[in-house]
């Protein structure tokens, strides 16, 4: 007969954001929008993940990725910010490091930017509204890359 | 007004509505207003510009915009809130800008070429909306949280 101990606990199972080291991955957000802000870091944070730095324009993205190089394993870039769009902050961060991993997070309706990062060298993309599954699945897709 | 400009909204309302919220969305009776109209309380404005022009507005009470806000922080784990704070506002502007979104998608595909600007909330008591030279058509959207009017004011480029 079958007792506990043959079945897996759940609570055995690896957390994704969690690399062979036992520390989690880091990950810097960038979003001008508070509630997605913490919706990504509750989700990551509930994985594992490291959430070493948020900023809310792609100018501040920009910096903070700059000031945390090499400590950053993965960007979540919003698309449409203040100051200084996803798209473009992209490209900067790519210019100083053409191994940065960038996802973007992205409404309907931004087909066009979405592609044209994709292009630039984003790993992946995330359109709103954002769930636990669609984020971890993106998210880990990007750091095996 | 033609009514094929609301229909993407009053599509992806239901939508997002339903799984943000994860519960009853009913569509209430579309109507037309051509006059300056009450504004519940709580008003999410978005413009849009391009080979169509004008704007959409997210109405509700400030006691459904808390609801709304708590119902959508609680499905995400997070702390729900009592009064309309930044985390509040915040999650109403996001809930505008899946909205209007989606909509956008749909009418993009439907050929119509314009852009968005960012949400802006309006709060405050006794407000009023006017529109000059086109009429806003008004969906009511019930949720278990209270209603939201989807009130759009769309006209093409002359």
């Amino acid at each position: 007969m079958k007792t506990k101990q043959d079945f897996p606990s759940i609570n055995e199972r690896k957390a994704e954001g969690v690399k062979e080291d036992g520390n989690g991955y880091r990950v810097l957000i960038v979003d001008d929008s508070m509630f997605v802000t913490k919706q990504i870091s509750q989700i990551l944070t509930s994985e594992g993940f490291d959430v070493v730095g948020i900023a809310t324009d792609g100018e501040e993205g920009v910096e903070k990725y700059k000031e945390l190089f090499p400590n950053v394993d993965v960007v979540t870039m919003d698309i449409t910010m203040p100051k200084m769009d996803g798209v473009t902050a992209l490209e900067k961060i790519l210019e100083f490091d053409k191994e940065a991993r960038v996802v973007m997070i992205s409404a309907l309706g931004k087909q066009d930017l979405v592609k044209k990062s994709l292009l630039l060298g984003a790993k992946n993309y995330i359109v709103k509204p954002l769930d636990r599954k669609k984020v971890l699945e993106r998210i880990v897709m990007s750091l095996k890359q | 007004m033609r009514v094929e400009y609301i229909n993407p909204f009053v599509e992806s309302a239901y939508n997002v509505l339903k799984e943000v919220l994860n519960g009853d969305v009913k569509r209430g009776e579309l109507f037309l207003k051509s006059t300056a109209m009450p504004v519940l309380g709580v008003a999410a404005i978005v413009g849009l510009a391009g080979d169509v022009e004008g704007r959409v507005v997210f109405d509700m009470t400030r006691e459904t915009a808390v609801n709304i806000a708590s119902a959508m922080l609680e499905a995400m784990e997070m702390e729900p809130i009592t009064t309309l704070n930044d985390m509040g506002r915040a999650t109403i502007n996001e809930l505008a800008n899946m909205i209007t979104g989606q909509a956008v998608t749909k009418l993009h595909d439907l050929g119509f070429k314009f852009d968005l600007t960012p949400p802006a909330i309006l709060t405050g008591d006794n407000m009023e909306l006017s529109d000059s030279g086109v009429e806003a058509l008004i969906v009511p959207m019930e949720v278990p949280q209270g209603k939201i009017e989807i009130n759009v004011a769309i006209r093409e480029r002359a």
